[in-house]
C-alpha cells in the first residue's frame, strides 16, 4: 500500500510505439490547463500581468518572448514552484482540469507529483542512472515493477539504448545531452499528465538540441508539453500552439504556431518575430 | 626619430640594481618568513616535547640502524613505488583508513564499554536496537512506508526508556553470562549484520550492472542470490568470532578483549583486503601499506628483544598508557584513567551536542524563511550563534557550573556536567560547519527534487543530506578534536585533576587528560617535568593530530570527487 | 487516470497525516534551532545572577577601580591588576600575531602557488588546533628557559654626551619562572591562524579586475598587493584583528601555566619589566577561585563578576568585528 495521499498511477506498460484510441483522439485538443487573470509579483516587481490562456491536451505549446517577460514565472505557476520563493504573490486562478491549483486545500506536493518539470541546466542527482529515474517512483511509494517502469521511461526519453547496460553508473558521468534526457526520463517515469520544460535545450550543443527537439515531438503523443524557449525557430519547428509574452509579463498573443509566425495579429509580436527587438 | 629611440630605451630592463625589484624581493621574502615563522616555532617546541618524551639519545646507533632497515627503508620504498600508480594510491589510502580507523574504533569501544560495565551497555544496546530493527522488517514486509519514517526514532527512544525501566529486572539475567557474551552482543552481531548487508548490496549492484535490468532493486526485492551471500557473510563473522572465543577459553585467556578486536578490527580489515585483492587488479598492491608499517615495527621489536639491542628509554611506555598516576615514581606513572575519561566525556558530549547542532543548521538552511518574522528570527539565531562562537571557554565553564551544579543539582565535576558543558562550547562550531556543508549542495538539486513532488523532508533525506555528509563529518570531527583539548571549562566546573580510577558511569566523577597535564606542570622532579608530562602531552597531541588528519582527508577526498 | 474533475481535485488535496508528519518534522527541527538561543539566555542568566549579588556586596566602583586583587587572603576585589595583566598579554600577543598573520595572509593570497598554499594553509591551521594546555606547558618548561639564556640583556642605545637626546639604555631583565613574555609569545603563535585565515579570505575576495587594473597601469606586484588589494580588504583584516584580540583576551590555560597567578599593577616607566614578571589575567583569576575549593561566599561570586566583565568585553569586540565587516563590505562592490 502506498502513501494514502498519492493517486494510484496505473502505468500502461507498453513498448515504445503508442497507438491512439478513438477516445484519446477526441481527447486531444481539449483544454487541460487554463489560467484566468493570473498575475504574479515579487515584492514591487510585477512579473506576470493578467494572463489568461488555455493550454490544450497532448500538444506542444511553446511560450516565447524576450528575457525577463515572465515566461518562466508562468511555467512555474503551473506546478506552484513559485511557492518556494518567499516574496512571490500570486493572484488569479490556474485550473488543472477544472480545479484551481491555488485553492487553500490543494497540496502543492501532490500537485507536483502529477506534473513533471525539466529545467534549463540538466540537474541529475548524484546517484546512479537507475536511482535517478526511480527517484520519483520511490518518493511516491510506488515499488512494484520498478525495473519495467525505469526501462519504459528511459525508452520514451530515447536514452535506453545508450545506457541499458550501465544503469548503475553515476548519472554525472553522462554528457550534457544525455543528462538532460535522463532528467526527462526522470520526469516522465511517474507518468505525469503535463510536462513543463523551461528552455530544456538552451544549455546544449546543436546535435543534442536536435535530439531533444525530436524527443519532444514524440513525447507530445503521450503527454501535454509546455515548453518555454527563447529560440523562435525552435518554437516554430516543434510546437502546435505558441504564446508570446512581452515586457511586463503580458501575454500579447496566443494562437496556432503557424498563425503566429506567418500572420501575427499584433504589431509588437510581428516586430519581435522579425527581430526588430528582443 | 630621437623620441622613438628614447621610448624603446625605456622599455628595456636597466643594468645594475633596480630598486623596485629589490624592494619587491625583500617584501616577498618577508612574507614567506611571516608565513613560516609560526610553523617553525611550533615545530621547534614540538621538537622539545618529543625529545623529552622519547629521549632519543638513550638509544644505541644499532637500534636506529635496525629500525631504519625494518621500518623506514621498506616504507619509503613502498611509498615511492605506490606514488606512481594512482589506483594503488587510492587503495592504499583506503587501506590505511580502514586499518587504523577500525583499530581505533575497536579500542575506543572496548575502553569505554569496559569502563562503564559491558553488561549495562549490552542491556541498553538490546533495548535500543531491537525495536527499530523490527520496524525496518515490518516496513520491508508490509510495504507501508507512511508510518515507518517517524516510527524509527520513536522506537529507539521508547526502547531505551523501556530499557531504563526494566533495567533492574533484566540486568541480573544478563549478569549470569560471561563478559564476552555482552561484547559479542553489541559488537560482533552489529558488525556481522553490517557486513552481511554490505556484501548483499554489492552483489546486487554488480549483478544489475552485468545483466542489465535484472534481478534487483535491492531495496525492494533483494535478489535471492544477494540475500544468500549476505547471510553467508553474517554467518562467517559470527562463526569465526566464536572460534576465537573457544581458542581463548581453551588457552585460559579472557576472550572479552579479543572478541572486540577480532570483530571490530580484524574482520573489517580482512573484508576490505580480501575484496580488494579479488576485485581490483590494478590497485591491489595498495593494501600492503599498513602491513608494511606495522610489520616493520613488529619485526624490529622482535629482533630488538632477541639481540638485546639498547632501545629508547622513552617515557611513552605501556605503563603510561595503562597505569594510573603515581606522583613519586616516574616510570610507574600512567594516565589511563584520564584517557578513558577524556574519551567518555567526548563521546557523551557528541551524543548531546550533535543532534541539536545539526538540527539547528538544517533549520537555518532549509526551513527558515528568508523574510518576514520568521526571517528575522533566523537572522537573530545566526547572529546569536556567531557571537557564541567568540565567547571565551571559561564563561562556558561558568554556565556549566550554574546549570549543572546549581540549577540541576548534580555533583561537582561529573561526566554528565563535563559532557554538557563541552557540548555547549562546541555547539556553534557544529552549527556553522553543518550550515556550510548544506550550503555547498547546489540549489538545482533541490529544485529538481521539489519539481518531482518530493516534500521538504523527502528532499532533505534523499538528496541534500547525503550530499552534505562529508562536510558535516569534517566539521564534527574538528569539533571533537577541539573538545578533547579543552581544559578551562572543566577546571571551572571543578573536575578533579588527579583521579586514580576511570569514570564508571554518567554520574561519577570525571577525569580528563589535559587536566592531568595542567596539574603536573610544576612538578618538582625533573623526570616528571621533562619526561612523564611531555609523554602525556604527546598522547594528547597524537589524538588531536589523528582527528585533524582524518577530517582533512575526508574533506579532500570529497572535494576532489565533485 | 480518471478525468472526472472531482477525482482530480481529490487527488490533489492535502492528506491529513502526511501534513501533520511534515509539520512535526519542521517543528522538531525548529526546536533545535531555538535551543541555541537558550544557550545565550542561559549564559546571561547564569552570570548576571551571581555577578549582581557580588556587586551588591562589593561596590562596583571598588571593583573597577581598585588596585589590589587578593580575594582569598585580604578579601580585596580590585580588578585593575587583572585588567592590566590581560592587557599586557593581549598587547604582547597582538604585536606578534597581527603583523605575522597579515604577512602570511598576503603571501598565501597573492604570491603562493597552489601547491604551496595546499601545504601551508593546513600547516597554519595546526597552530590553532594545539590544545592550550600544551602551549602553556611548552611556554613554562621550554620557552622561558630558552629566552632566559640570553637574559639579562642591556644595550645602550643612546650613550651619554649625545646632544639633545637623553641617555637611554634598553634593559631587559632576566625572566621569572612565571612571566608575561612567554605567555605572550605562545598566545601570539596560537592566534596567528585566526588573523591569517580571515584576512586571507578577505584578500582573496577582492575581485581580480582590481588587480588587473593595477597591472594594466604598470604597477609592480608589490604595488598591487600593498596599495590596491590590502586597502580593499581592510574591513576583513580589521575584523580578523578584532576577533584575534578577543580570543587572546579570553585565553585561559596558556596564561595560567606560563604567567602564573600573582596579580600586580604594571610597572612604569620600566615597561619591559612587566614582561619579565608574573602577573594574573582575569581568566587566570577565575581559574584560581574555581580550584581553591571555596564553594560559596563572596569570593565564589567574584568569579561570576569576572566572567560577566569578560563576557561583556568579548561580546562588544565580536559585535564590533561584525559591524566593521558589514559596513565596509558594501563599499567596493
Amino acid at each position: 500500500m502506498s502513501e494514502p495521499d498519492t493517486p494510484k498511477i496505473e502505468t500502461t506498460v507498453q513498448g515504445t510505439g503508442t497507438s491512439e484510441t478513438a477516445d484519446s483522439i477526441a481527447d486531444r485538443g481539449r483544454t487541460v490547463i487554463e489560467s484566468r487573470n493570473l498575475s504574479v509579483h515579487y515584492g514591487d516587481e510585477q512579473a506576470l500581468q493578467d494572463v489568461s490562456m488555455k493550454v490544450p491536451r497532448r500538444q506542444v505549446t511553446a511560450i516565447i518572448g524576450p528575457s525577463g517577460c515572465g515566461k518562466s514565472t508562468f511555467l512555474r505557476c503551473i506546478n506552484r514552484m513559485n511557492d518556494l520563493v518567499d516574496s512571490a504573490v500570486v493572484e488569479g486562478e490556474l485550473l488543472l482540469e477544472g480545479t484551481n491549483v491555488y485553492d487553500d486545500d490543494i497540496d502543492p506536493v501532490a500537485l507536483r507529483r502529477q506534473i513533471g518539470m525539466v529545467f534549463q541546466h540538466p540537474n541529475p542527482f548524484p546517484k546512479s542512472i537507475y536511482d535517478n529515474v526511480a527517484y520519483g517512483l520511490r518518493i511516491q511509494g510506488i515499488t512494484d515493477k520498478m525495473d519495467e517502469r525505469v526501462q519504459t521511461a528511459l525508452e520514451r526519453a530515447a536514452l535506453w539504448d545508450e545506457v541499458k547496460d550501465q544503469l548503475q553508473k553515476s548519472a554525472l558521468d553522462l554528457s550534457g545531452g544525455q543528462q538532460q534526457r535522463l532528467c526527462i526520463a526522470r520526469a516522465i517515469a511517474v507518468d505525469p499528465d503535463v510536462l513543463l520544460m523551461d528552455e530544456p535545450a538552451s544549455a546544449l550543443d546543436p546535435i543534442a538540441t536536435s535530439k531533444i527537439e525530436d524527443l519532444i515531438e514524440e513525447l507530445a503523443e503521450e503527454y501535454t508539453v509546455i515548453i518555454v524557449t527563447h529560440n523562435m525557430q525552435q518554437a516554430a519547428r516543434i510546437s502546435d500552439k505558441t504564446a508570446v509574452f512581452l515586457t511586463g509579463g503580458n501575454l500579447v498573443e496566443f494562437d496556432d504556431t503557424e498563425s503566429i509566425f506567418e500572420n501575427p495579429e499584433s504589431e509588437r509580436v510581428e516586430d519581435y518575430i522579425t527581430g526588430k527587438f528582443g | 626619430m630621437g623620441t622613438e629611440n628614447e621610448t624603446t630605451e625605456d622599455l628595456r630592463r636597466t643594468d645594475g640594481i633596480d630598486l623596485a625589484q629589490l624592494r619587491g624581493g625583500l617584501f616577498e621574502a618577508s612574507l614567506v618568513f611571516a608565513t613560516v615563522v609560526g610553523i617553525f616555532a611550533l615545530a621547534v617546541l614540538f621538537g622539545y616535547i618529543a625529545f623529552d618524551a622519547f629521549q632519543p639519545l638513550t638509544a644505541s646507533a644499532r637500534w636506529y640502524l635496525l629500525y631504519f632497515g625494518t621500518l623506514v627503508a621498506p616504507t619509503a620504498a613502498y611509498t615511492l613505488y605506490v606514488r606512481r600508480r594512482p589506483a594503488a594510491r587510492d587503495v592504499n589510502a583506503k587501506a590505511f583508513g580502514v586499518f587504523f580507523g577500525s583499530l581505533m574504533l575497536a579500542l575506543v569501544t572496548y575502553i569505554v564499554a569496559s569502563a562503564l560495565d559491558p553488561k549495562d551497555v549490552f542491556v541498553y544496546a538490546i533495548f535500543g536496537a531491537v525495536p527499530p530493527t523490527l520496524v525496518f522488517l515490518y516496513a520491508r514486509i508490509s510495504d507501508d512506508r507512511t508510518y515507518t519514517g517517524p516510527l524509527v526514532p520513536v522506537s529507539i527512544v521508547g526502547g531505551l526508556a523501556a530499557g531504563g525501566a526494566l533495567f533492574d529486572v533484566v540486568r541480573p539475567i544478563v549478569g549470569i553470562a560471561q563478559e564476552w557474551v555482552a561484547y559479542f552482543g553489541f559488537v560482533t552481531l552489529p558488525v556481522a549484520g553490517i557486513l552481511g548487508l554490505v556484501v548483499a548490496r554489492r552483489y546486487a549492484a554488480k549483478s544489475t550492472a552485468e545483466v542489465g535490468v535484472a534481478d534487483d532493486d535491492w531495496r525492494t526485492v533483494m535478489g535471492r542470490q544477494a540475500k544468500y551471500r549476505g547471510g553467508l557473510a553474517f554467518g562467517a563473522v559470527v562463526g569465526s568470532t566464536l572460534v576465537v572465543v573457544v581458542a581463548a577459553l581453551v588457552n585460559g585467556i579472557d576472550p572479552a578483549f579479543w572478541v572486540v578486536i577480532f570483530s571490530g578490527f580484524v574482520v573489517p580489515v580482512a573484508y576490505v583486503v580480501g575484496q580488494t585483492v579479488l576485485d581490483d587488479a590494478d590497485g591491489r598492491i595498495g593494501v600492503a601499506g599498513p602491513f608494511v608499517v606495522v610489520g616493520g615495527v613488529l619485526v624490529g621489536a622482535i629482533i630488538e628483544r632477541q639481540f638485546a639491542i639498547q632501545g629508547l628509554e622513552s617515557f611513552l611506555t605501556p605503563n603510561l598508557l595503562l597505569n594510573s598516576w603515581d606522583g613519586l615514581n616516574a616510570s610507574n606513572a600512567g594516565v589511563y584513567p584520564q584517557i578513558v575519561g577524556s574519551i567518555v566525556i567526548v563521546a557523551f558530549m557528541a551524543l548531546l551536542a550533535f543532534p541539536v547542532g545539526i538540527g539547528a543548521a538544517i533549520y537555518l538552511e532549509e526551513y527558515a524563511p528568508a523574510s518576514g518574522w520568521g526571517g528575522r528570527l533566523a537572522t537573530l539565531l545566526e547572529v546569536n550563534i556567531s557571537n557564541l562562537a567568540g565567547v571565551p571557554s571559561v564563561v562556558y565553564g561558568l554556565l556549566g557550573l550554574a546549570l549543572f551544579r546549581n540549577a540541576l543539582g548534580f555533583g561537582t565535576g561529573i561526566v554528565f556536567s563535563a559532557a554538557g558543558t563541552l557540548g555547549l562550547l562546541i555547539l556553534p562550531i557544529v552549527v556553522v560547519s553543518t550550515q556550510e556543508a548544506l550550503r555547498s549542495v547546489p540549489d538545482s538539486l533541490r529544485q529538481a527534487s521539489f519539481g518531482m513532488g518530493a516534500s521538504r523532508w523527502q528532499t532533505l533525506r534523499n538528496v541534500v543530506l547525503p550530499e552534505a555528509v562529508p562536510g558535516t563529518l569534517t566539521g564534527t570531527i574538528l569539533a571533537l578534536a577541539r573538545a578533547i583539548g579543552e581544559t578551562a571549562p572543566l577546571v571551572i566546573i571543578a573536575v578533579a585533576t588527579t583521579r586514580y580510577t576511570p569514570p564508571e558511569g554518567l554520574f561519577s566523577a570525571a577525569t580528563a587528560l589535559p587536566l592531568q597535564i595542567f596539574a603536573a606542570r610544576s612538578s618538582a622532579h625533573a623526570e616528571f617535568r621533562h619526561g612523564v608530562v611531555p609523554a602525556a602531552a604527546v598522547v594528547l597531541l597524537v589524538l588531536m593530530l589523528l582527528m585533524n588528519a582524518t577530517a582533512i582527508v575526508i574533506r579532500n577526498r570529497y572535494e576532489r570527487r565533485s | 487516470m480518471s478525468n472526472e474533475p472531482g477525482d482530480r481535485k481529490r487527488s490533489l488535496q492535502r492528506n491529513g497525516f502526511v501534513v501533520r508528519k511534515e509539520r512535526f518534522y519542521g517543528r522538531l527541527i525548529a526546536a533545535t534551532a531555538v535551543l541555541t538561543i537558550l544557550v545565550t539566555v542561559g549564559i546571561i542568566l547564569a552570570l548576571s545572577g551571581r555577578a549582581l549579588t557580588f556587586w551588591s556586596a562589593v561596590s562596583p566602583i571598588a571593583f573597577f577601580t581598585g588596585t589590589e586583587w587578593s580575594p582569598i587572603i585580604n578579601e580585596t576585589y580590585g580588578v585593575l591588576p587583572l585588567l592590566s595583566g590581560t592587557l599586557i598579554v593581549t598587547v604582547g600577543s597582538a604585536l606578534i600575531a597581527l603583523p605575522i598573520g597579515l604577512g602570511a595572509a598576503i603571501y598565501l593570497s597573492e604570491y603562493a602557488s597552489n601547491r604551496a598554499r595546499g601545504v601551508l594553509k593546513p600547516a597554519l591551521e595546526i597552530l590553532a588546533g594545539v590544545p592550550t594546555v600544551i602551549y602553556g606547558y611548552m611556554a613554562l618548561v621550554y620557552v622561558t628557559p630558552l629566552i632566559d639564556g640570553v637574559l639579562p640583556f642591556s644595550a645602550q642605545l643612546v650613550p651619554p654626551g649625545v646632544p639633545v637626546l637623553p641617555e637611554f639604555t634598553f634593559v631587559m631583565p632576566s625572566l621569572r619562572t612565571f612571566n608575561a613574555l612567554s605567555a605572550s609569545i605562545v598566545v601570539g603563535i596560537m592566534i596567528i591562524p585566526m588573523v591569517s585565515s580571515i584576512s586571507e579570505d578577505a584578500l582573496s575576495a577582492v575581485p581580480d579586475s582590481l588587480r588587473e587594473a593595477g597591472y594594466g597601469l604598470g604597477s609592480t606586484k608589490f604595488d598591487v598587493s600593498t596599495k590596491i588589494v590590502v586597502p580593499s580588504a581592510t574591513s576583513g583584516i580589521v575584523a580578523s584583528y578584532v576577533l584575534a584580540i578577543s580570543r587572546a583576551i579570553g585565553e585561559t590555560m596558556a596564561v595560567v601555566m606560563a604567567m602564573g597567578m600573582s596579580p600586580q599593577m604594571p610597572y612604569f616607566p620600566n615597561v619591559l619589566r612587566n614582561l619579565a614578571e608574573s602577573s594574573q589575567t582575569m581568566t587566570a583569576a577565575m581559574v584560581q577561585i574555581a580550584s581553591a575549593d571555596s564553594l560559596g561566599g563572596v569570593t565564589y561570586e567574584a568569579m561570576f563578576a569576572l566572567g560577566m566583565t569578560l563576557f561583556g568585553i568579548t561580546l562588544i569586540m565580536n559585535v564590533l568585528a561584525e559591524l566593521v565587516r558589514r559596513r565596509f563590505r558594501e563599499t567596493y562592490q
